[in-house]
């Protein structure tokens, strides 16, 4: 039985597990808070200067938008989604003090892992877009609740992924050092510094396959063009990621009781 | 009677997981729900349940499965088969540093542990100055817990467990770690733990904190139950069954060597026995024993006696060699020794009278025999033996 409904002790654990995770992986780093803001500035100023100025990178879609913006509001959504899964599938390895001392519901540690990345990256995408709107970058700011949603499914699709890695690296190790690479292949097969239109026609349908090009694109249409999104996978998102969830879940819990045997 | 916890058919296995062949083979037998096909079976077919306030010891010797059976039991691992009912608010003191994790300070540790036991932020906050005073080990509380003593550490763990109130305390060995104040403290909390009908479930391997704390026991013996019940009688069986097996290594060891086992305890009969119908002889005030002993060349053997407790633990003991004391002989090779002890020093409880028969030399002991006997009474005192003492008053205090 997946019980769904969070026990009231399961949310205080995940509230602490949450605030220690942020706390170590990002204020207590030497630099501190302010890195948080100006890491994804500094970053978006490399990429400007390397996209436009070096590689000379255009966009077929116009309408104002410039290369900047467009890489701009894909990479960030990416960089979340991409360090929360690397981040996160170590979490039971890194964890055993706790796994196999006590007894918890061991979901909620790379929950909480890939929770404090996103929560981090999201205060990292709103600095870039306010400084893209400064620039005079047309950031459509009304679609920011669709975004937001979008968001939420985006993270729990990252959720499920770290679900099934984590479980994983505990019974392959090799996993730490597979997983950087493939993520590395899955962001240049996915349209984010290119445009989905470079694409051949005989194996676009195949690139439409992939979730994290559908996301790209509803991040760059509703924030850079405002447009709704109206290709039909968005009816399909809670759907098809509700499942993958519920899936990765069950497969996580049957594990579960088995770590302490591995680590 | 409410039951607390039960567990039903449990067995445990854990696999082989050394190569990543194994691991894999290990990882596809959970995924398809089979047993894995080689490993070692820690706990077969156990079969328990905890009563509210009847709290239950488990002892057996080292890798009997004692510590694997309370993590099944506190759900941290899973069974590989068998079936496992929590009914109450555990709260689970597994080992030194139970769940710590050592990069994060006491206090971080506190909250995740408050939290993992089910502490919420509110009740954590009005119990906090009560969990840093159990502890006490002030302003370490902001140090990285991997640069704690152990003693901090168990301090810490069982702090936290103290304000978690919890209905069923399962520790494992525990309280052997601390200082004596600290463990003083411990015990007068769980004293007021078990009068507030709190129930423990303890793995030790001191019959006594078992005996004392505990209204029922369970006897592991490689990984299925070998005896349950009352504790004083698993505890006893349990000793018994030691005995036993350090007589028959001895017994083992003297075949192997040849040479000795040449002198033999040939009897031993214990006199002065007030009560005949009891179930052990009851000695009173005086033991006088009567000891045969059989020496193989007729030489006289020396003839080792003394008193232990029920534990093993001796008290007293005399040989005929320090004294200079000859055994009658009877015959060409029987000796006879005859021993009378003033046990009135004793406490109530049971004890062996031990016999050894040594070479003439005194050097080996060649056969062991003992009886075991009980003092009866009431007492008040504590451990073995009464001292001759008075109280001083309080003049003669000043007058020092």
């Amino acid at each position: 039985m997946i019980h769904f409904l969070p026990q009231r002790k399961n949310l205080v654990f995940f509230k602490n597990l949450l605030l220690r995770q942020i706390r170590q992986d990002y204020l207590e780093n030497l630099t501190g808070f302010a890195w948080l803001i100006i890491q994804p500035l500094v970053l978006l100023a490399v990429y400007a200067f390397v996209f436009s100025k070096i590689f000379q990178a255009r966009i077929p879609e116009s309408g104002g938008v410039t290369f900047l913006p467009y890489l701009a509001v894909a990479f960030w959504p990416w960089a979340a989604f991409s360090e929360s899964i690397i981040r996160a599938s170590g979490s039971i390895s890194g964890n055993s003090a706790l796994i196999g001392k006590v007894a918890f519901a061991a979901e909620l540690l790379p929950l909480a892992s890939v929770s404090a990345t996103f929560l981090m990256n999201a205060a990292g995408y709103l600095a870039v877009l306010v400084v893209l709107t400064l620039i005079g970058a047309p950031v459509h700011w009304l679609t920011l609740p669709l975004v937001i949603v979008l968001m939420l499914f985006w993270w729990l699709l990252a959720a499920a992924i770290a679900l099934v890695v984590s479980t994983l690296q505990v019974f392959v190790k090799d996993v730490a050092q597979i997983l950087p690479p493939m993520m590395t292949f899955w962001f240049f097969t996915t349209p984010i510094v290119y445009s989905a239109e470079v694409f051949p026609e005989r194996i676009s349908w195949l690139m439409n396959l992939n979730p994290a090009a559908w996301f790209v694109g509803w991040f760059r249409k509703l924030l850079l063009w405002g447009e709704w999104p109206s290709q039909w996978p968005i009816l399909l998102v809670p759907v098809v990621i509700g499942i993958a969830f519920w899936l990765a879940l069950r497969f996580f819990r049957r594990f579960a009781g088995h770590f302490e045997d591995f680590l | 009677m409410d039951t607390l916890a039960r567990l039903e058919n449990v067995s445990k296995i854990f696999p082989r997981v050394h190569r990543p062949g194994e691991r894999l083979r290990a990882f596809a037998s959970i995924l398809t729900g089979s047993e894995p096909s080689d490993g070692a079976k820690v706990l077969s077919d156990i079969n328990l349940e905890v009563f509210r306030g009847q709290s239950l010891g488990i002892i057996g010797e080292n890798g009997a499965g004692k510590s694997t059976l309370l993590k099944v039991l506190t759900g941290v691992i899973q069974p590989t088969a068998g079936k496992v009912t929590l009914n109450a608010k555990v709260a689970p003191l597994l080992e030194l540093g139970a769940g710590f994790q050592p990069e994060f300070s006491g206090l971080d540790n506190v909250r995740m542990k408050a939290a993992i036991l089910g502490l919420d932020w509110d009740e954590l906050k009005h119990k906090l100055d009560d969990i840093l005073a159990f502890a006490d080990i002030g302003e370490y509380i902001h140090e990285p817990v991997k640069h704690y003593s152990s003693g901090m550490v168990v301090r810490l763990g069982f702090a936290v467990v103290t304000a978690a109130n919890p209905e069923l305390l399962i520790t494992d060995e525990v309280l052997a770690v601390g200082d004596e104040s600290f463990q003083k403290k411990c015990i007068r909390w769980m004293s007021g733990f078990l009068e507030r009908g709190g129930t423990l479930l303890m793995v030790s391997h001191s019959m006594y904190h078992v005996q004392r704390l505990c209204h029922r026991a369970i006897w592991l013996h490689n990984g299925s139950v070998r005896r349950s019940g009352d504790v004083e009688q698993v505890t006893q069986d349990y000793l018994a069954w030691h005995e036993q097996r350090s007589v028959a290594e001895k017994k083992q060891r003297a075949a192997v060597s040849g040479n000795d086992g040449h002198y033999r305890v040939a009897a031993v009969d214990l006199e002065g026995a007030a009560d005949q119908d009891a179930e052990l002889p009851v000695i009173e005030d005086q033991l006088r024993a009567e000891v045969g002993l059989y020496s193989p060349d007729g030489r006289m053997p020396v003839c080792l006696v003394g008193i232990e407790r029920a534990d093993g633990t001796p008290i007293y003991g005399i040989s005929s060699d320090t004294d200079h004391i000859c055994g009658a002989q009877y015959g060409e090779h029987q000796f006879r020794f005859r021993v009378e002890f003033s046990v009135s020093r004793l406490l109530p409880g049971r004890y062996h009278f031990k016999v050894h028969a040594m070479d003439p030399e005194a050097i080996r002991v060649c056969d062991t025999h003992d009886l075991s006997f009980q003092v009866r009474g009431k007492s008040e005192e504590f451990g073995l033996v009464r001292l001759p003492y008075r109280w001083l008053t309080s003049e003669e205090d000043a007058s020092d």
